[in-house]
């Protein structure tokens, strides 16, 4: 009787299975998508036989598909951005238009994610399910090491060299091959590289020079100026009761910058570090050849134990760790000094001058006590356009098309329309954009140069041309013999411009006049065999050890234990790989 | 009942009505501080001045939802989700429980699909295939995705099940005499009986298709299909800088922060949740015993 | 009869039919996905190309110093949960029926299971608020003069807040089944034990606590099939880098070793791992419910 119901059962479970299978490989909407994807491949082979037509009549990188090319991709967008027409989408806005009327390029916007967080998780399903949208930009190399392990990228290698422009070229071996070391896996090119310009990772001290004058007080240099000065803004109650010291990292962000994470880290305690001649999160020679992580280091642990101090003193933001945002605290005008790299100021705190026109923020390096200025080098870039295997071949060199458009008509654009609405924008400039910029603006500033000088079609600088026309407007420096600007030389009407013009004069002002006495570079900038599977625990156990020796949650002596717990967690294990690896290249 | 009328007796009095009212507006701060928050103004929110009361009155970010046709949309999209939701739910768990509250002699695949549903309550493939198969059934983008693929509310439906076992027999032996059929049974007769458990399982559908915030991230290909809670979420959700955003993505990040506006969404938000279940609560303590303690 | 019985059976199948359709397509095929539990998962080969690694997986989740970590921390959080949230609803209920103002008693229930209601993706932006440097409750200490203090941060004090804070957001609505058991107490009881000079607290005592007994016991047990979930909507949405030691649970770690670290087999053993035991826990409980308040759960 039971196994007559049970048999029942199992029909009934039989029937529904092949109902399931039928809905699932029956539905409207993915047999339409079977249809589309199956005509854009009946539709791109004609235009294979086209497109070498077309590539005789001029430059391969810039050519025109003679039949319209669908690239679908997924993209991290602004949840709040109000800077798009109405009417207007990701998928249909003035640059998809300018592809499509161009270049034939039709940009089909699969999905969309907030950036951050939010779009980080798509990317993880899109790659786990190994369903890639033709194109995509990765925040991260584990995502796009991911991809390419399991095979779901595609090989760029040859058309990579038939198609980029001559632009991207240069600014590629800007780079002395270290990108297109990055963007490959296993020898061959999976990926277009992110190239970013290097004081994205030079951090400096970033203070208001206004509350130093109101106290008058000299521009701090070392860290016992910096503690001094901090505890003055505070004890002087400069922005009232809740007036902070140094602004500290938030819930997102890290006390210093990795090898994996080398630049942008805002609000990172990195300058501290590099004047104790400490470079945790960085791979370094010893000197003889020895690799050791430098987090494991006697100056580390010094650091450590002063900004245990100055936290415990109150100097740092007691709120260390737990904020939200440091940005509102800069931005609410309640802090006098932090550290970051050069559009820290500028760009990342508009609202500061929005609240208060005459915060006159400014940069400057912090020297070690013998005078000198160490800084820590990033890698070259950290985001990854990723081609997805099933692409076409048109579809794949329209994504290397588009990256040669961006790169050359980036400052053409009308950019009332945020650039980030691009499709696959994966920004790649020459890595020294910003000093040659503020050479050559402040020659403008001087009258040693015209506007129109700057004029030349496919100049790798390709936002200099757009800036030199605007500078005049926007700076007017009260004595353009001193390349020391307060923000009233600044004119916010613009304040875009305003923005990038402070973040590129006085945020970047450090790196682009005074040299560095000491270069410090990581032995590797990617993960190891081993990191894939152990790097995650050991990070954690590291950020965990930093911060509550920081906080004082943990004396310093805990800091020993750390070591050895690293050490035994795989440490060991992953520093003899990359020491064979270094060996490998010298 | 005859009450003593001792001093301690009454000092209890007062102190159990003292300690009682200050834990019903501990219950009552969450809206009371979204609230301020939504009416003060930005910096003050900004800076996290805002406590116990308002600072800085100002409507501006109520005058700019007004505009915001997304949120809206969000906002539409979550009502149909929730009311497909919760009445598909509800109608496939009354169907599916009313047999399983039969006994094994009645109905013999009984345990077997019990069993089969406390598996399927604690076992899953993980995300990442449930992510594969609703989007091999092409549900992606829909509303169904939204209100099927959280799967059967299995553990309501037990609910349900528990609370129909409890009803007297005779009532149902009464109406088997006069020839009525299971589907008349069920419900001519034991769903009216069930309201108060019913009203209390429509709630409980009711508010987790309103709160869940997940699956509209992972099955929306973009913010304009998204439920409300997933819009809000990514609004409030802050943004981690060890992704790797450009100078001018930053730029953005720090000017449009806006707690003050984000307080307005979300006590808008709570509103239907405090419309709807005062309606709804009369039901619970009756259909809260769900059958679960039995006289 | 017996063609009779058979024919409402029939229906009966039909009635269940939708319900294990639905289950079939949403739960049961994707379980097919367990699979990647004992395999190397690569996406571009898919579920049925990957290469098998038998209990590899297992055996690295048990190195971990993580994961011995994330399920003490687990079991803390859950059981502290499964504890209060039966304590504190059953104090509240028996402290709301003393209360004979009928109104105020009215009021008092109507607004405590508020918060129940509110999401947690809502719930927690408040309560990282309410317990921030600025917040409520570091403006109440310092009207006593004691310092703030960094609750969100302090890894020492993140479980408490977990559970404080769980059991605050859900004891109104817990409460109700305490209120439904008390109203279905005889009342000839409580005039007994007047009768016999009994007091307020000795006539909660001897009579109240006993008669509540069956529903204290049945609902502990029931708790018990909870004791791997400690909520992970609540802690995901509350939590950070700086308690991840004390407060990172099995639900929001194998989020991460999928979804951040992209180890998607490793999540999935750690799922499989956390379901087996709940199986185990719930066929337990159904036992032990059976066995003690003669009820079964299912």
């Amino acid at each position: 009787m039971i196994k007559k119901l049970i048999a029942v059962v199992l029909v009934c479970m039989l029937a529904l299975v092949s109902v399931a299978c039928s809905s699932g490989s029956k539905t409207p909407s993915s047999d339409a998508n079977e249809n589309t994807s199956s005509n854009n491949e009946s539709e791109s082979t004609p235009s294979e036989n086209g497109s070498s037509e077309g590539e005789s009549s001029g430059d391969p990188a810039f050519m025109k598909f003679p039949k319209p090319v669908d690239v679908h991709i997924g993209m991290s967008v602004s949840p709040v951005d109000k800077t798009l027409p109405p009417g207007d989408s990701a998928q249909d806005n003035q640059y998809t238009r300018y592809l499509r009327e161009n270049f034939n390029i039709n940009v089909i916007v699969d999905w969309t994610a907030a950036e951050g967080e939010n779009y980080n998780q798509k990317v993880s399903l899109a790659i786990a399910s190994g369903d890639l949208p033709d194109g995509l930009v990765v925040n991260d190399r584990t995502y796009m090491v991911r991809a390419a392990k399991s095979g779901l990228l595609y090989d760029i290698t040859d058309l990579f060299e038939k198609y980029a422009s001559k632009q991207v070229k240069e600014i590629m071996a800007s780079t002395q091959g270290r990108a297109m070391e990055n963007a490959s896996y296993n020898g061959r090119m999976v990926s277009l590289p992110n190239i970013t310009v290097d004081t994205d990772g030079i951090y400096v001290m970033m203070i208001r020079k206004d509350w130093l004058d109101k106290l008058n007080l000299p521009v701090p240099k070392t860290l016992s100026d910096i503690e001094k000065t901090a505890k003055a803004f505070i004890e002087n109650k400069m922005a009232g009761e809740n007036t902070i010291g140094i602004v500290g990292p938030d819930k997102n962000g890290r006390p210093y910058s990795t090898f994996l994470l080398s630049s942008n880290n805002r609000f990172g305690f990195d300058p501290v570090f590099q004047a104790m001649d400490a470079y945790p999160g960085y791979w370094l020679d010893d000197g003889t050849g020895k690799v050791v992580y430098g987090t494991l280091t006697e100056n580390t642990k010094k650091t450590l134990e002063l900004l245990a101090r100055w936290y415990k003193e109150g100097i740092i933001d007691p709120e260390l760790g737990t904020r939200d945002s440091s940005a509102e605290v800069v931005n609410a005008n309640q802090a006098g000094i932090f550290f970051g790299p050069w559009w820290s100021i500028g760009y990342g705190n508009g609202d500061s001058f929005k609240n208060d026109p005459n915060a006159n923020w400014q940069a400057y390096p912090v020297y070690s006590d013998d005078g000198k200025w160490n800084v820590r080098m990033k890698t070259v870039g950290t985001t990854y356009t990723l081609i997805s295997k099933k692409a076409s071949e048109d579809v794949a060199k329209a994504i290397i098309i588009m990256n040669n458009v961006l790169v050359r008509d980036e400052s053409v654009f009308d950019t009332s329309v945020a650039i980030s609405w691009y499709p696959l924008r994966n920004v790649m400039a020459p890595a020294d954009e910003c000093e040659y910029e503020y050479k050559e603006l402040w020659k403008i500033l001087r009258g040693e140069a015209d506007p129109e000088d700057y004029n030349i079609p496919g100049n790798p600088y390709k936002l200099m041309y757009s800036d030199a026309k605007a500078i005049k407007n926007v700076v007017k420096p009260a004595d353009p013999n001193s390349e020391m600007l307060n923000v009233q030389d600044f004119d916010q009407t613009d304040f875009g411009k305003f923005q990038r013009f402070y973040s590129l004069l006085i945020g970047n002002r450090p790196y682009a006049t005074i040299t560095p006495d000491k270069k410090v570079y990581s032995v590797t900038y990617n993960q190891t065999e081993t990191m894939e599977r152990k790097w995650a625990n050991l990070q954690k156990l590291e950020d965990e050890a930093i911060l509550k020796i920081i906080l004082g949650q943990e004396p310093i002596s805990s800091f020993d234990e750390f070591v050895e717990k690293w050490k035994a967690q795989g440490g060991d294990e992953i520093t003899a790989e990359v020491q064979a690896e270094y060996d490998k290249k010298k | 009942m005859v009450r003593d009328r001792t001093f301690w007796s009454r000092a209890f009095d007062v102190a159990n009505i003292v300690i009682l009212g200050l834990i019903t507006l501990s219950c009552l701060y969450p809206l009371w501080y979204t609230f301020c928050l939504s009416i003060s103004n930005k910096s003050a929110a900004n800076a996290g001045l805002v406590t116990f009361y308002p600072i800085g009155f100002s409507l501006v970010s109520y005058k700019e939802i007004v505009s915001d046709i997304k949120f809206f949309n969000s906002f539409w999209i979550s009502i149909q989700r929730t009311i497909l939701g919760t009445g598909i739910s509800l109608l496939v768990g009354i169907m599916m429980a009313y047999p399983l509250s039969k006994s094994k002699e009645e109905f013999r695949a009984r345990d077997i699909i019990m069993w089969v549903l406390i598996f399927c309550m604690l076992f899953n493939g993980g995300l990442i295939p449930w992510y594969i198969t609703v989007r091999n059934y092409g549900l992606l983008d829909t509303i169904w995705a939204l209100v099927l693929a959280g799967g059967l509310p299995i553990f309501n439906t037990i609910l349900i099940m528990n609370f129909f076992r409890s009803l007297p027999k005779d009532i149902e032996e009464a109406a088997v005499i006069d020839g009525a059929g299971p589907w008349r049974i069920l419900f001519g007769i034991v769903v009216p009986c069930s309201i108060p458990v019913i009203a209390t399982i429509t709630l409980f559908v009711g508010v987790y298709h309103w709160n869940e915030f997940f699956h509209g991230l992972v099955l929306m290909s973009d913010a304009t299909k998204y439920p409300l809670q997933t819009y809000i979420q990514q609004l409030v959700v802050s943004i981690p800088t060890n992704t790797s955003l450009t100078p001018d993505q930053y730029k953005r990040l720090s000017e449009l922060s806006n707690q003050s506006l984000n307080a307005a969404k979300v006590f808008i938000a709570m509103i239907p949740m405090l419309i709807v279940y005062p309606f709804l609560q009369r039901y619970f303590v009756a259909g809260i015993m769900l059958g679960a303690i039995k006289e | 009869m017996k063609g009779k019985r058979g024919n409402v059976e029939k229906h009966y199948y039909l009635m269940v039919l939708p319900g294990l359709v639905w289950l079939f397509l949403f739960s049961i095929v994707p379980m097919v996905g367990i699979v990647m539990a004992f395999q190397d998962y690569n996406p571009g080969l898919g579920i049925f190309g990957s290469e098998w690694i038998g209990l590899e997986n297992f055996r690295y989740l048990m190195q971990l110093d993580d994961s011995k970590q994330v399920i003490i921390n687990t079991l803390i959080i859950s059981s502290g949960k499964i504890v209060l949230n039966l304590l504190v609803p059953l104090i509240f209920a028996l402290l709301l029926n003393e209360v004979t103002q009928l109104q105020y008693k009215k009021l008092v229930q109507t607004i405590v299971y508020l918060p129940h209601f509110i999401s947690w993706v809502i719930m927690a932006s408040i309560v990282i608020n309410i317990f921030g440097y600025r917040g409520a409750i570091n403006t109440i200490r310092s009207w006593f003069g004691l310092e703030p203090r960094l609750f969100m941060a302090d890894p020492s004090i993140f479980r408490q807040l977990v559970i404080g804070t769980d059991v605050w957001k859900s004891f109104g609505f817990n409460a109700v089944i305490f209120l439904a058991a008390l109203t279905s107490i005889n009342p000839n009881l409580y005039e007994a034990a007047t009768i016999d000079g009994a007091n307020r607290w000795q006539k909660t005592r001897y009579v109240t606590l006993p008669e509540l007994k069956p529903t204290i016991v049945l609902l502990g047990v029931l708790g018990l099939g909870n004791i791997l979930n400690a909520g992970f909507d609540q802690v995901y949405n509350l939590y950070n880098p700086l308690v991840y030691s004390t407060g990172d649970i099995l639900d929001t770690w194998i989020y991460r070793l999928g979804l951040t670290n992209l180890q998607f087999s490793l999540a999935t053993a750690a799922g499989l791992f956390k379901s087996v035991v709940s199986f185990v826990l719930i066929t337990i409980s159904y036992v032990l419910a059976y066995k003690f308040a003669d009820y079964k759960i299912f």
